[in-house]
């Protein structure tokens, strides 16, 4: 599904820039519950940035689903987070003039799916993070795992076979984490490939691939706990 | 993102914010306002130089001498005696005068003339009576005084015997005229007329500023027209010298006049209307500033920078155009109140509202442009992480 070789990410700063990412090259094959777990700062959020492309890498090349996308536009990438990637952000990044149903709705309607279609899809997703008691609700009126399930809900409404989660239970207590979890986990057996950033052992044990990266560095692969 | 979406989006956007849509929207608010008043007190005034002209019969030739012609009172008698079919010819002095009575004073077109003026059938006494022959034979200090006139000095009184000092004499009121309706200028409502003679040595000149020449019938009308003509050219050797027009002729220059008026009127409200719009494209900055973020947001889930351009030019869209409609509005409500307190007439006009409508869409459309297109540039990333 996601293969990436040699890819870099500098950030100019100053005169000077950092590097964010030193030639990482992994693979995700399709199918995969794969963790991601660094250190703070390490460059996790950074590369899921460039797997998503919100950011395009300083250099280095990725293939996902087979196909070359180095070289892919902001309107090809667009259309490709519209319909095969989802994505969850640490800062979940609601739009707080929207209620919770019209933020899951924002990919749909992306995809000109016609409004009481979308309606219906979104009131769905939001049943499934079990929240279609807050569908009406703002984003500020909701609480931080509230706010965290409607950004998953947003990410999974378009169905797509990548779902990219930077912590997504990192705000969440133990248990409502678990239910997200084996949420995922149940996706997951459905076929979807689902890429978790976490700082979590317990997460990254019940993942089948867990990619571990210091400064920028992707370590050695080793096998996760299996699932 | 469809049409329809984005237009939701913008019309709630602007309802979330009231207050600031309307200050936004004031500036082609009052451009749209003002192309509709403006326009119409321009077609007012056009309308009044036409009623005026109509109320001066349908026969009748002005004859008019160009600059540096002489043209003294011994023209009346050689139009008359060279042109049979004229029925009535007059001579008319023009200027204008302070008229006092007591404490008030006024200012008014000041027509020296002879009492033929009445033969041309475009007066109706209210009070008294128009000049006599004797008025003119023994320059008697007679003044008529045209509605307005007499209503502004005297009120609904009748001043009719009453003094009125003009030109540093002192005239006695003969006459007082019935309104002939709305018209600025030297509408008859605001005029008075006084003994030809007595203007020419008021005014020291013996010259005339036109003669009016009365014909039975429209036929007649124009044969004058070419026997003046052919009269003039060959006297003074060129046409300009002295031009016979007919009313229609007048009406049509004094109507391009007041055309080239009113389009600088509009065009004058559309500068407005244009600063109307800096007005929309300096808040659509800020407010594509304010909403980073969501930008962001929306590229991160799929948005294509067009959806982007599309959502923000619509909101400017709908800003112009609402704007637009609330000027429309206004200008309706200004166009019944401005005269009341413009004392002009104002004429409303749809095609004002259309070209009124067409330029906030254009407005909306160029300056909504430049921030829409910013936004679009917005790297998602970026967007994403600017903070606020
Ligand atoms: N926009 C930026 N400009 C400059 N440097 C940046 C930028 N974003 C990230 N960095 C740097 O890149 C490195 C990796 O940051 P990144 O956000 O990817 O870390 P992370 O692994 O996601 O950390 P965390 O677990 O705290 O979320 C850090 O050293 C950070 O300072
Ligand atoms: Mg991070």
């Amino acid at each position: 599904m996601i293969r990436v070789e040699g890819l870099v990410k500098d950030y100019p700063m100053a005169g000077d820039t950092v590097r964010a990412l030193h030639e990482v090259t992994f693979e995700i094959p399709t199918g995969s519950l794969a963790a991601i777990m660094g250190q703070s700062g390490s460059g996790k959020t950074t590369l899921l940035n460039l797997l998503a492309g919100l950011d395009g890498p300083t250099a280095g090349r990725y293939w996902l689903n087979g196909r070359d996308v180095s070289a892919f536009g902001v309107v090809e990438w667009s259309r490709e987070r519209n319909r095969t990637i989802g994505f969850v952000f640490q800062a979940f990044n609601l739009l707080p003039s929207m209620s919770a149903l019209g933020n899951v709705e924002l990919p749909l309607v992306y995809r000109r799916v016609p409004p009481r279609q979308r309606r219906e899809r979104a009131q769905a997703a939001l049943e499934a993070m079990g929240l279609a008691h807050r569908a009406h609700h703002r984003p500020t009126e909701l609480s931080g795992g509230q706010q965290q399930r409607v950004a998953i809900a947003r990410a999974l409404v378009g169905d797509p076979p990548l779902l990219l989660a930077d912590e997504p239970t990192g705000n969440l207590d133990a248990e409502t984490g678990d239910e997200i979890l084996n949420l995922l986990a149940a996706l997951n057996r459905q076929g979807r490939t689902i890429v978790i950033v976490t700082h979590s052992a317990e997460v990254a044990a019940r993942c089948q691939l867990v990619l571990r990266m210091r400064d920028g560095r992707m370590l050695p692969a080793a096998a996760g706990g299996g699932a | 993102m469809t049409w329809a979406d984005s237009l939701r989006t913008a019309w709630a956007g602007m309802w979330s914010s009231k207050l600031r849509a309307l200050l936004t929207m004031l500036g082609v608010i009052i451009g749209v306002a003002a192309v509709i008043t403006l326009v119409a007190i321009g077609n007012g005034a056009s309308q009044a130089v036409a009623s005026r002209i109509e109320t001066l019969g349908t026969n009748v030739l002005f004859v008019t001498p160009g600059p540096g012609t002489p043209f003294t009172t011994r023209q009346v008698a050689y139009i008359r005696d060279n042109t049979p079919v004229a029925r009535v010819v007059v001579p008319l002095l023009n200027s204008g005068g302070q008229l006092s009575v007591g404490t008030s004073t006024l200012a008014a077109p000041v027509v020296g003339t002879t009492p033929g003026y009445q033969a041309l059938g475009a007066i109706h006494l209210a009070a008294g009576r128009f000049l006599v022959p004797a008025d003119i034979t023994f320059n008697r200090d007679a003044v008529v005084l045209g509605a307005n006139v007499s209503q502004a000095l005297f009120g609904a009184g009748n001043p009719v015997g009453a003094h009125v000092s003009l030109l540093g004499q002192r005239f006695t009121v003969v006459g007082v005229l019935q309104p002939v309706g709305q018209g600025p200028g030297t509408s008859q409502d605001n005029s008075v007329f006084i003994p030809l003679p007595v203007a020419q040595f008021l005014l020291s000149t013996q010259n005339l500023s036109a003669v009016l020449v009365g014909a039975s019938s429209p036929t007649a009308a124009s044969q004058a027209q070419d026997l003046l003509t052919n009269l003039y050219t060959n006297r003074f050797g060129s046409a300009s010298s002295v031009t016979v027009a007919s009313e229609d002729q007048v009406l049509a220059t004094l109507s391009a006049t007041r055309a080239t008026f009113t389009n600088l009127l509009a065009g004058t409200a559309l500068i407005s209307l244009v600063v109307g719009g800096i007005g929309i494209m300096n808040i659509m900055l800020v407010s594509v500033t304010e909403r980073t973020r969501e930008i962001g947001v929306r590229r991160a889930v799929g948005a294509v920078p067009e959806d982007v351009v599309l959502q923000f030019l619509l909101e400017a869209m709908v800003l112009s155009l609402t704007g637009g409609a609330l000027g429309v509005g206004a200008g309706l409500v200004m166009v019944h109140l401005a005269p009341l307190f413009l004392k002009t007439p104002a004429v409303f006009t749809p095609s004002a509202v259309v070209l009124a409508f067409v330029f906030s869409t254009l407005v909306g459309l160029v300056f909504g442009l430049y921030p829409a297109v910013k936004a679009s540039h917005l790297h998602p990333i970026d967007a994403l992480r600017h903070s606020g």
